[in-house]
């Protein structure tokens, strides 16, 4: 298979000034102003085959987005490589910039005060679409994420929800190859969320198009990356199979138990951590290695009906993950 | 080319959208017109010239003025410096697209609008003052007069568009671009004609790129100048005007290098 992207220690310091607080702060400032250096991503290599649809993960500030803006060629790293595409970013070529996307939750290309047609409109001269093309990749998107009669409506006067699926549609109009999705799901409620989601799956597969996905949405990450790189303080921490990050990550697993009659919770912290217990049913949080152990003496000390042994949900450890940062 | 074509109509359409900016835009534009036409009015009384202008140039100036504002300095510089501030601009940078090519064909649509707005307004006040109007006989002046425009309208977009990519090193260049276009209006001649001005002052303005964008096109209008002079001002004005694109171009390749896409 061929590699869609390719960074070899990639890293970016941004440089912002520095001000003391107060008016006296602000009035020396004008003077002598000083500077700090942050490293927003540190020597991050990865590889990422094409037709992947990969998770980015990572707390706020960790780096994701500066990663994808690079990838994308809008910001020059300050030290390492990088191709995308066989190309190097950041040299802008219209060759390459016909061939990807990116698309940030939080920002628009649509034109705000006229309908989103329009944008398409320009979008179809931009990537130099046939009409025949326009068209036929117009159908097909309007179709995936139900525009239809949105597509007439002054954009400002859109949900945030069909705004969202507009900018998707405007951003998938030359099917991109690269596709690159910052937070695309932010803002959305429960249901946009899940055709979003739906809708990228579908895209993935029919087109065969490398995804890059950041996401604070653990059912974004989950319903659909198999592969997660996850960065901490822009360094690389994790680069690998989601289920692999859980028993990398999760050093214990769930014991679950519902009982006849009441019991004491005191008695079962002395088998693992109770998470929880009403109704008569306890969640335990047990190191791995005890697993069997505890389960043992649960059933042999407590009137036990019914026992399971889970693992720690995705979601949790990679919150728990970035609570550890 | 089609891409400019149909950004063009693109901004056309969002213009007029914007009925009531517009409609304001034009209000307080008419405003500085009937303004200075009274002012210079009282000024001239019973005189039959004052300052070396007669009475019909003054009005020709006073209108040839709302015109020339209307072409010349409706920009998209406050635009850009949203844009770069935000980050909005992104969204550009990573199009196969020229940006400058892009903006040039935004404010070519909010001219074409403008312009026709003010020859409406133009037309309304010929009618409502009766007043005697300087209507150059050769074609020529013509000529040179629409060059001359041409060409200011594109020096204003350079160093309007070099001063508000500032925003690409600080989040103050909504100053610069304020003096910029306030001391511009002065020096430019928006205001009233640099021959009012002390001499000394008026050499210090002429040796700037500001004359070139009102004063100097106007005075080509009213015939004040001979034609080879006026041949002079025009290459005067092609190299400011070739100096600010390398000075816009230059800043933008910088600012580019330095883009920080801020946000998000």
């Amino acid at each position: 298979m061929a590699v869609a992207i390719e960074t070899r220690g990639l890293t970016k310091d941004y440089r912002s000034p520095l001000k003391e607080p107060g008016l006296w702060g602000g009035v020396k400032s004008l003077f002598d102003r000083k500077y700090k250096d942050t490293r927003a991503v540190d020597a991050v290599s990865f590889r990422i085959e094409e037709g992947e649809l990969v998770g980015f993960l990572g707390a706020n500030g960790a780096g994701k987005t500066t990663t994808l803006k690079m990838l994308s060629g809008l910001l020059t790293p300050t030290a390492g490589s990088a191709t995308a595409l066989g190309r190097v970013p950041w040299k802008r070529e219209a060759d390459f910039q016909r061939s990807i996307s990116l698309v940030m939750g939080q920002r628009s290309q649509l034109w705000w005060e006229i309908p989103a047609y329009e944008t398409f409109k320009l979008n179809q001269a931009i990537y130099g679409l046939s009409d025949k093309d326009f068209r036929e990749h117009l159908d097909e998107l309007v179709d995936l994420l139900g525009l239809g009669e949105h597509l007439s409506v002054p954009v400002k006067k859109l949900s945030l929800g069909q705004r969202m699926r507009a900018e998707l549609a405007a951003a998938l109009l030359h099917r991109p190859r690269l596709l690159l999705l910052d937070e695309p799901t932010i803002g959305l409620d429960v249901v946009m969320q899940k055709n979003v989601r739906e809708f990228i799956k579908a895209y993935n597969k029919r087109s065969g198009a490398t995804i890059m996905l950041t996401s604070h949405n653990m059912t974004d990450v989950v319903e659909l990356c198999r592969r997660v790189i996850v960065i901490e303080k822009g360094r690389l921490l994790y680069d690998g199979a989601l289920d692999r990050l859980v028993e990398r990550y999760a050093d214990h697993k769930i014991l679950r138990a519902r009982f006849t009659a009441a019991v004491d919770p005191a008695e079962l912290a002395e088998l693992g951590v109770v998470v929880k217990y009403e109704d008569m049913t306890v969640s335990l949080e047990v190191p791995r290695v005890k697993i069997a152990a505890s389960a043992a003496a649960l059933l042999r000390t407590h009137p036990v009906a019914d026992l399971n042994v889970e693992e720690v949900a995705i979601d949790d450890i990679v919150r728990r993950l970035f609570s550890h940062i | 080319m089609k891409t400019y074509w149909v950004a063009y109509q693109i901004a056309l359409q969002e213009t007029l959208q914007r009925r009531s900016t517009l409609i304001m835009d034009r209000l307080g534009g008419f405003a500085v017109v009937v303004s200075l036409y009274s002012f210079w009015t009282a000024l001239i009384g019973d005189k039959a010239t004052f300052l070396g202008y007669t009475r019909a140039e003054m009005l020709t100036y006073v209108l040839a003025l709302n015109i020339l504002r209307s072409f010349v300095f409706t920009g998209r510089g406050w635009q850009l410096v949203g844009e770069i501030s935000s980050g909005r601009i992104s969204s550009y940078l990573i199009r196969p697209l020229s940006y400058h090519g892009y903006a040039l064909a935004l404010d070519l649509a909010q001219k074409t609008i403008h312009v026709a707005a003010a020859a409406l307004e133009v037309g309304l006040l010929v009618l409502c003052v009766r007043g005697e109007l300087f209507l150059p006989q050769d074609p020529a002046t013509w000529v040179l007069f629409g060059v001359a425009a041409l060409l200011s309208s594109l020096l204003f977009f350079f160093l309007e568009f070099m001063i508000s990519s500032l925003a690409f090193w600080t989040s103050e260049s909504g100053g610069p671009l304020f003096c910029f276009e306030l001391f511009l209006q002065f020096a430019a001649g928006a205001f009233f004609p640099l021959d009012v001005l002390p001499a000394a002052l008026r050499r210090a303005l002429e040796a700037t790129p500001f004359p070139y964008m009102v004063y100097f096109p106007v005075r080509i209008f009213l015939e004040k100048v001979p034609p080879l002079e006026g041949m002079r001002m025009l290459s005067m004005e092609a190299l400011w005007l070739a100096a600010a694109y390398a000075a816009a171009t230059t800043v933008w390749k910088r600012g580019m290098r330095s883009y920080a896409a801020e946000g998000g």
